[in-house]
């Protein structure tokens, strides 16, 4: 059998590796960076919402068992540039560096993830212009080497405020779907410093809290023990204080109906989830139908969620929406699974 | 005899008294509306449903508010263009009044708004559809509102622009920021100096602003005319739309003249000619 090709080294890519590896099939694992782990391992994230588990204990296990095995060939820094149907799967062309090889694959999963929506093109919050502004990615770093200082002058922050959907439920910049992370990644991160900090004050100002399920439990905890403050509105513009280095965030606060314009000494901005650039390039190379969000559509996405619908094509993880990390590993088993059956037949 | 017992009846109907006058004011606060008054608020309710702006314009609302964040009205004013939206969405006949009464004249139109939204609405252009009616159904409270812009109007109306750059003030222009004063060390720009960033063809001042061509003049009017502008206004302010009638027939005689004058021109004249009508 043909080996079959994992498209993609996140945690939706890593699971459906191990799942192939467990099913003793020859899998070729390709990552267009130099390491495994997706965005994760890219952004150093810190403890994983809801459960406050440290990425690593969540990352390292999945990367385990797809290392040092004999099933899995891995190639790191390699971007796939063609791909032809043949009679027994496909033909793909696989570049690294200055080198291109063909390689035949009896299946293949898409597990091209997503991409952090650029801040900078939410003008008005002044990412990329003040220092002090980050995106909740860059601060999942600070707080796993606990150095939550601003960027600015190196000084530790009194108060933080976070901005949910940034890029996210907005026609403005095209994205009008959610993020689905935003509220629980952002409340984790308030609670991560609440806890270690209880001397710095946290803000979060929403339009609508989704800490869908049980992670509603991260929602209320981060009042009822770390006494995060949530305001009702969105902040409309960042701007810094004359003569000073203090971030003034203005807004509404919609439930009191009335202007805020509160200083801040950080503003993290909740970026949302767009389709990753490995997704797009995957979806044209093996002409897999497209939303009109840019994600990749499963043919039957109730009781398939897996399947393109296109012979030997299957998908995983944050390709086709965004998606939290056991939601990803899930459907990486899933699509393992189906790609198996496929490659078997 | 225990205290409760010696306390006056109250009872939960209206006295006569209270029966013959009815309160002004309702428990909210609000004052009663009357009969008629009830009887418009309905009409226009209807018309502003029906109106098929209403449906392009108003699309849905997450309350985010972020239109009223850029809002320069709600700074200085009780407005909000969320609430405006929320009642052209989700409210009813009486809402809909009470916003009329006065509210809508406190938005500047700038836009800024939509520009905000991030559900796509078109939220200054509903409060327009708001202005239009209560200028339309004449509305006391908007006879009262807009009474003091009579000569605004008239000025807007007549020549189409009331404001000419050496009447603006650097107090105005905010959003410049602290740029505009001049203060600033860096860029050592002067209101003066900003005030050129207006677009050239709008750079006159109030010597040359207010004299337009009878041409422009008479378009406007056209305009007025064809989209019922005039006959809104005559509801509201039959003596201003006495004046502006008046002042049109004067330019229309104007422009018969003047046409006259160049026709009579031509036939003294050979070579090509060109034609002039209006």
């Amino acid at each position: 059998m043909n080996p079959i090709l994992v498209l993609g080294g996140g945690p939706a890519g890593l699971s459906a590796t191990a799942e192939l590896a467990s099913l003793g099939a020859p899998t070729l694992l390709v990552e267009r960076e130099s390491y495994l782990g997706g965005n994760p391992k890219r952004w150093h994230y810190s403890l994983l919402a809801p459960d406050l588990r440290p990425a690593e204990e969540v990352m390292d296990p999945l990367l385990e068992r797809v290392t040092g095995r004999p099933e899995v060939e891995l190639r790191l820094g390699t971007t796939l540039t063609k791909a032809e149907r043949t009679a027994t799967g496909f033909s793909v062309a696989l570049r690294s560096a200055d080198t291109t090889v063909t390689r035949e694959v009896s299946a293949v999963v898409l597990a091209t993830g997503f991409d952090h929506f650029d801040s900078r093109r939410k003008f008005e919050y002044g990412y990329g212009r003040y220092p002090d502004v980050l995106d909740f990615k860059e601060l999942e770093g600070m707080i796993h080497d606990d150095k939550v200082l601003r960027p600015s002058d190196g000084r530790p922050p009194k108060r933080i405020a976070w901005i949910l959907c940034v890029g996210s439920r907005d026609v403005q910049v095209g994205n009008p779907w959610c993020c689905r992370m935003g509220c629980a990644v952002s409340i984790k991160q308030a609670v991560e410093i609440r806890q270690k900090h209880p001397e710095i004050d946290a803000y979060v100002y929403y339009m609508d809290i989704r800490t869908y399920g049980l992670w509603e439990d991260l929602y209320w905890k981060s009042m009822q023990e770390y006494g995060v403050k949530f305001i009702r509105g969105r902040i409309g513009q960042v701007t810094v204080a004359e003569g000073g280095s203090r971030l003034i965030a203005t807004g509404e606060d919609t439930i009191l109906s009335r202007p805020t314009e509160v200083p801040f000494d950080m503003i993290v901005l909740a970026s949302g989830m767009e389709p990753g650039t490995g997704t797009k390039q995957a979806a044209e190379l093996f002409g897999v139908p497209v939303g009109p969000e840019g994600f990749l559509t499963p043919r039957l996405s109730d009781l398939n969620p897996v399947d393109s619908g296109i012979p030997g094509v299957f998908f995983a993880g944050a390709a086709t929406g965004p998606k939290a990390i056991p939601d990803a590993v899930t459907e990486g088993m899933g699509a393992a699974l189906r790609a198996f059956q496929y490659a078997r037949r | 005899m225990s205290i409760v017992a010696r306390l006056p009846r109250r009872t939960l109907s209206l006295t006569e008294e209270e029966e013959a006058a009815p309160p002004t004011m309702e428990l909210t606060g609000r004052r009663r509306m009357t009969a008629e008054e009830r009887g418009t608020a309905a009409t226009i309710f209807q018309e502003f449903r029906a109106d098929r702006r209403h449906r392009e314009f108003v699309v849905g609302c997450l309350n985010c508010g972020e239109c009223t964040t850029g809002c320069p009205a709600a700074r200085f004013y009780d407005f909000s263009p969320r609430e405006m939206l929320q009642i052209a969405q989700n409210g009813d006949a009486t809402t809909l009044w009470d916003a009329m009464q006065e509210k809508i004249w406190a938005c500047c139109q700038c836009y800024t708004c939509n520009m905000r939204c991030r559900f796509g609405n078109d939220i200054a252009g509903i409060i327009s559809v708001m202005r239009e009616l209560s200028v339309s159904h004449g509305l006391e409270s908007t006879r009262r509102t807009l009474a003091p812009f009579g000569r605004s109007l008239t000025l807007l109306m007549t020549v189409g622009t009331q404001v000419a750059s050496d009447m603006i003030q650097p107090d105005f222009f905010r959003d410049w920021g602290p740029f505009a004063t001049g203060s600033d060390k860096v860029w050592q720009v002067s209101a003066e100096v900003m005030r050129k960033a207006i677009p050239s063809d709008v750079l006159q001042t109030t010597r040359s602003s207010w004299e337009v061509s009878v041409q422009t003049s008479l378009e406007l009017f056209r305009i007025y005319e064809e989209t019922g502008v005039l006959d809104m206004l005559r509801g509201l302010d039959p003596d201003l739309t006495e004046m502006l009638i008046d002042i049109i027939e004067e330019r229309r005689e104007e422009f018969v003249e003047a046409r006259e004058r160049f026709q009579d021109q031509l036939a003294g004249q050979t070579g090509p000619v060109t034609t002039f009508s209006g």
